[in-house]
């Protein structure tokens, strides 16, 4: 079943599926942010990339500092827990960046109706204040009841990128463990780019599958990576990185201690593990170590 | 000999006093969850925690750093996605959203997009996440905050979500909920009378010129001003473990 497989290297993954100027979900809430991909995304030099999602990460931040953005349409972006976004707020302080200031709901329902094939989607958010005066949401009369509701268009994103668990050669990914939105903006987009922390046999997802999150014949590209939603975390294998944040405050807050650090340790690598491999292995030993366990995982040969 | 306890103790151990046992609650990070935490270990044991990453009755064993940390996911009854749980807001199955934000005006209106003017904004903020749909899809809102004068304004510069007016720009839709009804620092309570920012009740041993300093703008008194019923000293115990196994600056 040669022809069926879709596993590829990540760099080839994103040569075939990322061009310049897309509109990119990225996946992860909290956990599986697909840190690798981006990685390799500013490797590949990729740039006026749109970058979408509701609660937006760190990872958002490093695309920014990298120049791969031009747009960002999200309905938050920080560092959680530790305060601002500092690329991402000196980018729109000057205006290099457009924002599309959603909110979280109203960015899950604009997926949720790409997922779904329709052109919008009713909804009671998005009401008073300043927020809906600088988005384009507009008011319909429910042609039931005659209710005035609040209608947010479909987001249909070029290319969702996300990191799992497992999958298959197949396409089959299994994603265990907090989603967020990670399956309405995978569905609504065009194309799914998937890595994972161990590719298994058939076999193996098979005997669950009820925790395949996308079909494979949904899924362009999967790609083996350990440790790709590093500093992020994955339950059943490392748990986050909370130093990592608080390193991206300091590290984040100049430009020029951000470019040195992309250069070093992103542009001028190989691949993510070798980027992975300039970090102090006890640390990396201790998140493993602190992970959830998942005795499901464990069914099939998994960890 | 009454020690006072700190603002942060304050802030988080009056803040949990707003919820009540049983409650549904929709929970931002930062100080909105270490109030509900409190409120769970004492008075509210069977409120129901739930996060926007899609966490619902979770019981995190130490306070997260983001709604999506691993601690959420420790101790918790279901994981939903983000809209599932906005889904049973939207439907108004919770009682009370607990919000904070970079700035609260007059009217309740919060600010956590930007500083200065929205489009050439002097600071940009992270934006509203969930805040606006608790503010106006949750039964009722409590807005926490730090007390520092130049988080109450007269205006906010950007209303990412709406005040106790409720909607200017929805037209003609009415919002589900009832907006923040009122807001809680670690020197007062206000209400919202008429729509505005009224003080209500005094924290013990803190008096008006206190509770209302570097306001930018003249804050109405309640006819009877009240006092709080001073914290316990569980009430104490409790928050100052919360704030520390939280490890940051509440305040």
């Amino acid at each position: 079943m040669e022809s069926t497989s879709k596993r590829m290297s990540l760099a080839e993954a994103v040569r075939q599926n990322i061009s310049d100027g897309q509109v990119v979900f990225v996946g992860g809430f909290g956990q599986c942010i697909p840190f690798a991909v981006g990685h390799e995304i500013i490797r590949q030099g990729r740039k006026d990339l749109t970058l979408c999602r509701s609660g937006a990460d760190i990872l958002f931040d490093l695309l920014i500092a990298a120049g791969t953005t031009r747009k960002v349409i999200a309905g938050y972006v920080g560092n959680p827990g530790v305060g601002l976004a500092h690329a991402f707020r000196r980018a729109v302080q000057s205006g290099e960046i457009e924002v599309e200031d959603w909110t979280n709901f109203s960015l899950v329902l604009r997926l949720h109706a790409g997922a779904l094939g329709i052109p919008y989607i009713p909804t009671a958010t998005l009401i008073g204040g300043d927020t809906p005066d600088h988005v384009d949401v507009r008011s319909i009369e429910c042609p039931f009841t005659g209710e005035v509701l609040r209608a947010v268009p479909a987001l249909r994103p070029d290319v969702a990128i996300v990191h799992a668990q497992r999958a298959d050669e197949d396409g089959n990914v299994q994603l265990f463990g907090l989603t967020g939105d990670t399956l309405d903006g995978a569905f609504a987009s065009r194309c799914i780019i998937a890595t994972v922390e161990e590719i298994v046999p058939r076999s193996v997802i098979r005997q669950m599958p009820d925790r395949t999150v996308f079909p494979g014949f949904r899924v362009a590209a999967v790609a083996h990576v350990p440790w790709g939603a590093y500093p992020s975390y994955v339950d059943g294998h490392y748990t986050r990185d909370d130093q990592a944040y608080s390193e991206w405050d300091e590290l984040a807050r100049s430009n020029e201690r951000l470019s040195t650090y992309i250069d070093a340790d992103i542009r001028r690598v190989e691949g993510f593990a070798e980027t992975m491999s300039l970090i102090d292995k006890q640390r990396l030993d201790a998140l493993r170590e602190a992970r959830r366990r998942l005795p499901e995982l464990s069914q099939g040969g998994g960890i | 000999m009454t020690v006072i306890p700190s603002e942060a103790v304050r802030l988080v151990g009056y803040g949990a006093r707003e919820i009540s046992d049983g409650e549904v609650l929709f929970v931002g990070i930062g100080v909105p969850s270490l109030a509900a935490l409190v409120a769970r270990r004492l008075h509210a044991p069977s409120s129901v925690l739930v996060y926007e990453s899609g966490a619902i009755d979770a019981v995190p064993p130490v306070p997260p750093l983001s709604t999506g940390s691993p601690s959420v996911v420790e101790d918790t009854g279901m994981l939903a996605s983000c809209l599932g749980v906005f889904a049973m807001l939207q439907q108004g199955s919770f009682d009370l959203g607990l919000l904070s934000a970079a700035q609260v005006d007059r009217y309740g209106n919060l600010n956590s997009t930007a500083l200065g003017a929205y489009e050439k904004p002097k600071v940009r903020l992270v934006g509203s996440g969930g805040a606006h749909d608790i503010a106006v899809l949750a039964r009722a809102a409590v807005i926490l905050m730090p007390h520092d004068p130049r988080r109450f304004v007269p205006e906010v510069d950007f209303a990412t979500s709406p005040g106790s007016y409720g909607s200017t720009g929805g037209g003609a839709v009415a919002a589900r909920g009832s907006g923040p009804g009122c807001v809680v620092t670690p020197r007062a309570r206000f209400t919202f009378e008429a729509g505005e920012l009224t003080l209500d009740a005094l924290v013990d041993g803190v008096d008006e010129s206190t509770a209302l300093e570097g306001f930018g703008w003249s804050v109405p008194c309640a006819a009877r001003l009240g006092q709080l019923t001073p914290l316990s000293d569980s009430e104490i115990a409790v928050a100052s473990d919360v704030l520390e196994s939280w490890g940051r600056d509440a305040v």
